[in-house]
C-alpha cells in the first residue's frame, strides 16, 4: 500500500448485515443531498474479527441449499459468506469513498492451502485497494483473508464496480471503452440450473445477506435493478460444488461475472475438465461457463482448480 | 487340470478381504444429525475411509450401500455419493435394501464379485436416519395428485378435486410396524421374549454388557482407525459408560404389555432409533498387496434364511437362527470353532432368544432338523465390543459397523468369527469372516 502505516482496526464481534446495509442507505441519502467529494482515496484501514466459528446448523443449511454434502468442511464460497460482513464494514465506513449500494459485483477470485474445517475459529481481515477507474464507472478491490492460528488458509478478492461513478479528473473518454463485446460462442451445455423465483430469498436466508437486490422484483427495481437478480456467491458456490465435489487439498477458483442472473431463470451450464497444470500435481482444472440460451449471453465463465 | 478347457470356472474362486472400514459417530434420532440427509452421512463416511485409505481419485470396482429409509428422491443414493466424494467419478455403484440386513449383504454381495474376478475392490456399506425420514402424502391425497395430472379439462379437475377428503391430507410418516401383521418390531420380538421365557434380567445384564464393551472399547482406542467423527459427535451418542443395572431396572418396559406374560422390553433393552453411516473396503489379496494395503479378514462365507412369522411359526428376528445351522455344515464348522460371535442386537430379547433356541435339543430337531442342540455360545466371546443396544442401530449401517469391527478384532488376536444379524420381514444374514493368519 502507500508505504503508511495501515490501520488495523479489530471489531469487537461480527457486525451484524442488516446494521451495515442501513447504514449505507444512510450514506446513500446523506450523499445525495451533500454531493460526495469525488471518490479518489480509500481509508487505509483493515478491520478484523477473532475467532468467527462456523454455525453448524446455518452451515448445515447452506450444504444442502447448495447442493453440496454436509460434510464438516466449510464450502470454498462459505468461508466468502462468514466473512463477508467484515468486508461490509469497511465498505460501509463514511469514509469509503463509493456507494456501496447498488455496487456491481464483477468477479472474485479464491486461493486456499488446505480445507477449512467446520469448528476452526477463523480470524478475518478485509481491506479495499486499487481503487482504479472503469469503463462503465469506479472499481475497487475488497481483498478478504482467513486465518487459522496465524496460519492463512483462504484469501478472497472482489472486484465491485461504482457504475457512473468517477474519480476527479477521471474522463470517462480516458478510459478505454471496450463496447463491442467479443461475439458470445457458447460451449456445449453440460447441465441446466432452474431457479425460482425465491432463490435470491433461500440463499438470503443461508447466507446471511439480505441485499434487497437478490430478494424480489419490487425490492430490486427500488434500487435500480430490472428485477430480483442471483446472488453472485449463490452461483459462485454452486460452481465451485459442482466442478469440485469433494475437494481434500488446495483449491482455488474464479468467477467473471457478465449479464446478471434474473429470477426466475434458466442457466445452462457447461462444466469441462482440462488438462492439470501440467506439474504432473494430480490437480485438476476445471472450466465453467453459464449463460441464458434464450437470450445467448454469458452470465458469469470461471475456473475452479483442485489439488 | 490347467490344461483342461473348463479349467477357469472350476477354479476356487480367489479370497476377498476386509481392508479397513470407518462409520461415522452414531446419534441418537433428533440428535446431532437432525439435519443431515441419508446423502450427506454415506458422503461423510466416504470421505472418512477415502482419507484413511488415500482413494482420491480412485476408480473403485464396485459401491453398494443403501437405506432402509430412503427418499424417493434418492432412488440412486449410493451413486449419488459416490458423485459428491473425492472417489473417481467412475466408479460405478448400486443401492441394495434388506432392511436391517442391508449392510451385511452389501459385504456379501461384492465379496462374491471380488472372488470372482469380477471386481478387484469394493465398497459396501449402508446408512439410515431416522430424523430426515421421508414423509408421504397419503394414499388418498397421492391418487388425487396422480388423476389431477391426467386430467385434461377443468371440469376433470374439479372432479378429480371433489374426491378429496380433509384425512387425506395427513401425512404419512414411516413406521417400524410389519406391513403383513400391523405388528411393531418390537411387539414381535415381545412374542418371541415370552414363547423363550427371557427375564427382564438377563436382557437388562446383555444391555449392560454392551455398552461396558463398547465403553471400554473406546478407551482402549480401539475406533480410532474405524471411525470419523462427525457434526461434532466423536462417539456413540447413545453410549452409557455409567449405566448399571439398577438404572436399567428403573425403565418401564415398552414392548409386549398386552401379552399374559411380563412386559419385560424397556428402552434399556431395545434399541433406540438412531443416525449414522458405516462403509467397509474390500478386495482381492492382488489388490491389497499391490496398493500395500492391510488385509484384516477374510470373509469366508455368508447365508441368508428367511422364516413364515406371518403365520406364528417363528419369531419375526429368528430367521439367522435357521441361516447358522446351514451356514456351519457347509463350511464344516460347528459353534466351538468360532473365537467371536456378532450378534445384532436389535432388542436383548433378539439375542437371547436365538441363544436360547440353538441350546434347545427338541427345538433344533424340530425347527431345524438338526440332530440335537446346535450348541451354546461362550458369553466371554459375545459382542466383546459392544453392539446396537450401546451404539445404536441406523438400520443399514449396522452391518457396515459390526464387519469392520469384528474384521479388526480378527486381525489383532486371530481366531475366526461369525455374524448374524435379523432383518424385518423376518429375515436375517450370517457370514463367517478368519483371521488372516
Amino acid at each position: 500500500m502507500s508505504g503508511v502505516l495501515t490501520t488495523d482496526i479489530v471489531l469487537p464481534g461480527m457486525p451484524s448485515l442488516p446494521a451495515l446495509y442501513r447504514r449505507a442507505v444512510r450514506h446513500a441519502a446523506v450523499r445525495t443531498v451533500r454531493r460526495a467529494s469525488p471518490p479518489d482515496v480509500l481509508p487505509d484501514v483493515r478491520h478484523r474479527v477473532h475467532g468467527v466459528v462456523a454455525d453448524l446448523g446455518a452451515l448445515t443449511r447452506f450444504q444442502q441449499l447448495l447442493g453440496s454434502a454436509a460434510r464438516d468442511t466449510l464450502p470454498s464460497a462459505y468461508v466468502h459468506t462468514l466473512a463477508f460482513p467484515v468486508a461490509m464494514s469497511v465498505l460501509a465506513r463514511p469514509d469509503f469513498p463509493l456507494p456501496l449500494l447498488g455496487m456491481v459485483h464483477l468477479s472474485n477470485e479464491v486461493h486456499q492451502g488446505r480445507q477449512v474445517g467446520a469448528f476452526e475459529a477463523l480470524d478475518v481481515v478485509a481491506w479495499t485497494e486499487d481503487l482504479r477507474p472503469h469503463a462503465a464507472g469506479t472499481q475497487v478491490d475488497v481483498v478478504t483473508e482467513a486465518s487459522v492460528g496465524g496460519e492463512r488458509v483462504w484469501t478472497g478478492r472482489s472486484v465491485y464496480l461504482a457504475r457512473g461513478v468517477r474519480a476527479r479528473g477521471d474522463d470517462a473518454a480516458t478510459v478505454r471503452r471496450d463496447d463491442r463485446r467479443p461475439a458470445f460462442d457458447p460451449p456445449v451445455p453440460t447441465g441446466l440450473w432452474g431457479l425460482g423465483a425465491d432463490t435470491g430469498r433461500r440463499y438470503a436466508a443461508v447466507s446471511g445477506d439480505w441485499n434487497p437486490i437478490h430478494l424480489s422484483g419490487p425490492t430490486a427495481r427500488a434500487l435500480g435493478m430490472r428485477t430480483a437478480i442471483a446472488h453472485g456467491m449463490y452461483l459462485a458456490a454452486r460452481m465451485v460444488d459442482e466442478a469440485v465435489p469433494a475437494p481434500h487439498g488446495a483449491l482455488a477458483w474464479r468467477i467473471d461475472f457478465a449479464t446478471p442472473v434474473l429470477l426466475p431463470g434458466t442457466v445452462t451450464t457447461s462444466f469441462a475438465r482440462t488438462a492439470g497444470d501440467g506439474g504432473g500435481s494430480g490437480g485438476s482444472v476445471v472450466e465453467v461457463v453459464g449463460w441464458s440460451a434464450k437470450r445467448r449471453r454469458p452470465h458469469f465463465t470461471g475456473w475452479v482448480r483442485a489439488e | 487340470m490347467a490344461d483342461q478347457a473348463g479349467a477357469q470356472t472350476t477354479a476356487s474362486p480367489r479370497t476377498a478381504v476386509v481392508i479397513g472400514g470407518n462409520r461415522i459417530p452414531f446419534a441418537r434420532s433428533g440428535g446431532a444429525y437432525a439435519y443431515s440427509s441419508n446423502k450427506d452421512m454415506l458422503i461423510a463416511a466416504l470421505d472418512g475411509l477415502v482419507a484413511r485409505f488415500g482413494l482420491q481419485g480412485e476408480r473403485i470396482g464396485e459401491v453398494a450401500a443403501g437405506a432402509v429409509l430412503k427418499h424417493s428422491r434418492d432412488f440412486n443414493l449410493t451413486r449419488e455419493a459416490v458423485l459428491g466424494s473425492a472417489l473417481s467419478a467412475e466408479t460405478p455403484a448400486y443401492d441394495l435394501q434388506q432392511a436391517c440386513a442391508t449392510g451385511l449383504e452389501t459385504v456379501v454381495g461384492l465379496s462374491n464379485k471380488i472372488k470372482l474376478g469380477q471386481i478387484e475392490s469394493g465398497i459396501a456399506g449402508g446408512v439410515d436416519s431416522a430424523s430426515d425420514a421421508p414423509i408421504a402424502v397419503s394414499e388418498g391425497l397421492r391418487r388425487v395428485l396422480l388423476d389431477l395430472s391426467r386430467a385434461k379439462t377443468t371440469q376433470q379437475k374439479l372432479k378429480t378435486l371433489a374426491t378429496l377428503r380433509p384425512k387425506d391430507l395427513s401425512p404419512n410418516a414411516p413406521t417400524t410396524g410389519e406391513p403383513r401383521t400391523g405388528l411393531s418390531m418390537g411387539e414381535h420380538q415381545a412374542l418371541t421374549t415370552a414363547a423363550w421365557e427371557i427375564t427382564r434380567e438377563a436382557q437388562d445384564e446383555l444391555a449392560l454388557h454392551s455398552h461396558r464393551n463398547l465403553a471400554a472399547a473406546y478407551e482402549r482406542g480401539f475406533f480410532t482407525d474405524l471411525m470419523t467423527p462427525y457434526r461434532g459427535l466423536t462417539r456413540d451418542a447413545n453410549l452409557r459408560a455409567d449405566t448399571s443395572l439398577e438404572k436399567l431396572a428403573t425403565l418401564k418396559p415398552v414392548f409386549g404389555k398386552s401379552l399374559d406374560t411380563p412386559a419385560t422390553m424397556t428402552a434399556g433393552n431395545s434399541t433406540p432409533l438412531t443416525d449414522g453411516a458405516a462403509v467397509v473396503l474390500l478386495g482381492s489379496e492382488e489388490y491389497a498387496t499391490a496398493n500395500n494395503l492391510p488385509m484384516l479378514a477374510t470373509i469366508v462365507d455368508a447365508e441368508a434364511a428367511a422364516v413364515d412369522f406371518v403365520h406364528g411359526d417363528e419369531g419375526l428376528l429368528m430367521a439367522p437362527v435357521h441361516a447358522l445351522p446351514r451356514l456351519l455344515e457347509r463350511n464344516g464348522l460347528t459353534l466351538e470353532d468360532f473365537d467371536f460371535f456378532e450378534i445384532h442386537e436389535a432388542f436383548a430379547g433378539t439375542v437371547l432368544s436365538s441363544l436360547a433356541a440353538w441350546e434347545d435339543a427338541a427345538y433344533c430337531k424340530r425347527v431345524l432338523g438338526l440332530d440335537g442342540a446346535l450348541g451354546s455360545i461362550d458369553r466371554a466371546k459375545l459382542n466383546v465390543n459392544g453392539s446396537s443396544l450401546a451404539a445404536g442401530h441406523p438400520f443399514a449401517a449396522t452391518g457396515g459397523r459390526i464387519v469392520a469391527s469384528l474384521a479388526k478384532t480378527l486381525s489383532e488376536q486371530g481366531g475366526r468369527g461369525l455374524i448374524s444379524v435379523c432383518a424385518a420381514g423376518g429375515q436375517g444374514v450370517v457370514a463367517i469372516l478368519e483371521a488372516r493368519n
